[in-house]
């Protein structure tokens, strides 16, 4: 028998270790309670007339302000953690290497992330056929994929950060930076450049590269995928943009730009980790 | 063991390329860091089977736990409840892993009570019993004396000395102090003419006499009382590897400055 190569060891560990920790649980018990409470909410809102792709469309709004925050939280002191505590020293004196340990890391950390945000999600699915007595199974299913890409994309940024900073405070400064960048300051980006181009800000119809910008942030393009997952294909952006669509607003490179943030930030880390003196 | 990387030059361990081969390196070296940590929600069990599996090496946690004297329902706690002591023996037994041709110990009795070091000194010893190299780094220079077979010191980051104990004796002619105590300091005291002795110095009823070859110490009793007196007392002192240091590295041995022993 071959030994299981020493990445997948480390990712064991890890996962092992989110397991103990209630890390895991943590994620699923607040994505099932707030992604079912957001499904639900419409149901509340006297006249709006939601259906179930309503309901996923408000619970993905709201997985993309939560997942980005615990993504970063379950993977922000992966290795920064580790190298203030000195246990880095401990396991890079054993076989593996620098690139297996962030790895690892990254794959155990990602599945603790994959996995407790489709449990989350299973929970409210599960909600939603109930209150609205039907599932668009699909597209959900297709919803619960993208949030855990987005999530694994932060889990990357997480690593990352971890893996260039020796501190577990600076670690902290830059995964909050990280987030606020992100998520809330990317929002307005587009707006502040639409406003610069044109001198107005941005009204019912845009350009097309605004919305190529807006989908250029994780979140964004976390956005732009569910937007179109549940509405079909090309319709609400044409609508946007009271034209067709040019070819670089496809889906697919909003997917690009997804696994882009997991894998940039990740090999950014890993060039910087290599080279770094560790005592 | 990589922890640095290097701006320039070459090194190897065990014959391996310390930059290129590192893997090759970690595989047949066990190593104790200085200022190492330990995961405070992992319980002691658990280090041992993570790093075992980490070196792929087919050890039995319990014999680890029984070579380092850490009792096996302490082995189950999580090391967050660990004393210094109790830490210091499970990074040792991490060290053991998979019985490695090299072990470094680096500060390996810091925290440790007096059992504690004996215990490093009796490990240490033991690893090279079997025939591996133990390499001992400490400023704590009577362990490196009791423990190291060779003996390197590095001052301000240049090795300056490698040999045995007596070797560094011998070279830097640092040898033994002879004290006697007479009844009465003869007034014709021949002793510099003694070949190997180095310096004489009488206080009130006491001779000193440092000498640099083992033979003139007996040369300095027989010619004390052939000059007349009666020796009363006699202590000789073999010189420190304290002395041996601060004869090595200057009077005053600055910061950073460590004496490093192989077994």
């Amino acid at each position: 028998m071959t030994p299981e190569p020493i990445w997948l060891t480390i990712a064991r560990k890890e996962f092992a270790d989110a397991l103990r920790s209630r890390m895991m649980w943590g994620i699923v018990a607040i994505i099932a309670v707030m992604t079912s409470l957001s499904a639900g909410i419409s149901l509340l809102v006297p006249g709006a007339d939601g259906g179930p792709e309503m309901a996923i469309g408000g619970a993905s709004q709201f997985a993309g302000i939560l997942v980005p925050i615990m993504a970063l939280i379950a993977a922000y002191l992966a290795i920064a953690g580790e190298r203030e505590s000195g246990s880095l020293k401990v396991i890079l004196g054993l076989p593996p290497s620098r690139g297996e340990l962030l790895f690892g890391k990254f794959l155990g950390r990602s599945g603790v992330v994959a996995i407790g945000l489709t449990l989350g999600f299973v929970v409210s699915g599960v909600a939603t056929a109930a209150l609205y007595g039907g599932l668009p199974v699909s597209a959900f299913a297709g919803t619960t994929a993208l949030t855990v890409l987005l999530g694994v994309a932060f889990v990357g940024i997480a690593i990352g950060i971890s893996a260039v900073t020796s501190t577990r405070s600076r670690a902290m400064t830059l995964a909050i930076t990280a987030y606020l960048g992100l998520t809330l300051l990317w929002d307005l980006a587009p707006n502040a450049v639409h406003l610069l181009v044109t001198g107005e800000m941005p009204g019912q119809e845009v350009p097309a590269w605004f919305l190529l910008l807006q989908g250029f942030s994780p979140t964004g393009a976390y956005n732009a995928l569910v937007q179109r997952q549940l509405l079909g294909a090309g319709t609400a952006v044409e609508a946007r943009l009271g034209g067709p669509a040019p070819a670089y607003l496809d889906p697919a490179v909003f997917l690009g730009i997804l696994v882009a943030w997991a894998v940039v930030p990740l090999a950014v880390g890993y060039l910087r980790f290599r080279r770094a003196d560790l005592s | 063991m990589d922890y640095v990387r290097p701006t320039a030059g070459t090194a190897t361990v065990l014959g391996f390329d310390a930059q290129q081969e590192t893997r090759a390196i970690h595989e047949r070296v066990g190593i104790l860091p200085d200022g190492y940590g330990l995961y405070d929600r992992l319980s002691g069990r658990k280090h041992l089977e993570y790093a075992i599996s980490l070196k792929r090496a087919s050890d039995d946690v319990d014999d680890l736990l029984d070579r380092v004297g850490l009792d096996k329902t302490a082995a189950e706690r999580v090391v967050g409840g660990y004393s210094k002591g109790m830490m210091q023996r499970l990074a040792l037994a991490i060290a053991l892993v998979g019985d490695p041709e090299l072990l470094i110990l680096d500060e390996p009795s810091s925290g440790l009570d007096p059992n504690g070091v004996r215990l490093v000194r009796e490990i240490a010893r033991d690893h090279a019993d079997r025939g591996k190299t133990v390499f001992f780094s400490s400023h704590i220079l009577s362990q490196v004396e009791s423990v190291c077979d060779r003996v390197g010191i590095l001052n301000r980051g240049q090795l300056v000395a490698v040999d045995s104990i007596d070797g560094l004796r011998d070279a830097l002619g640092t040898g033994s102090t002879v004290t006697l105590t007479v009844d009465a300091v003869p007034d014709s005291l021949t002793l510099a003419e003694i070949n190997g002795v180095s310096e004489v110095a009488v206080d009130d009823r006491t001779i000193r006499v440092r000498v640099d070859e083992a033979t003139a110490k007996v040369d300095v009793i027989d010619q004390v009382r052939s000059d007349g007196a009666a020796v009363l007392d006699v202590t000789i002192e073999e010189s420190s590897l304290e002395d041996l240091f601060s004869a090595y590295t200057g009077d005053a041995p600055r910061q950073g400055d460590a004496p490093e022993g192989e077994r």
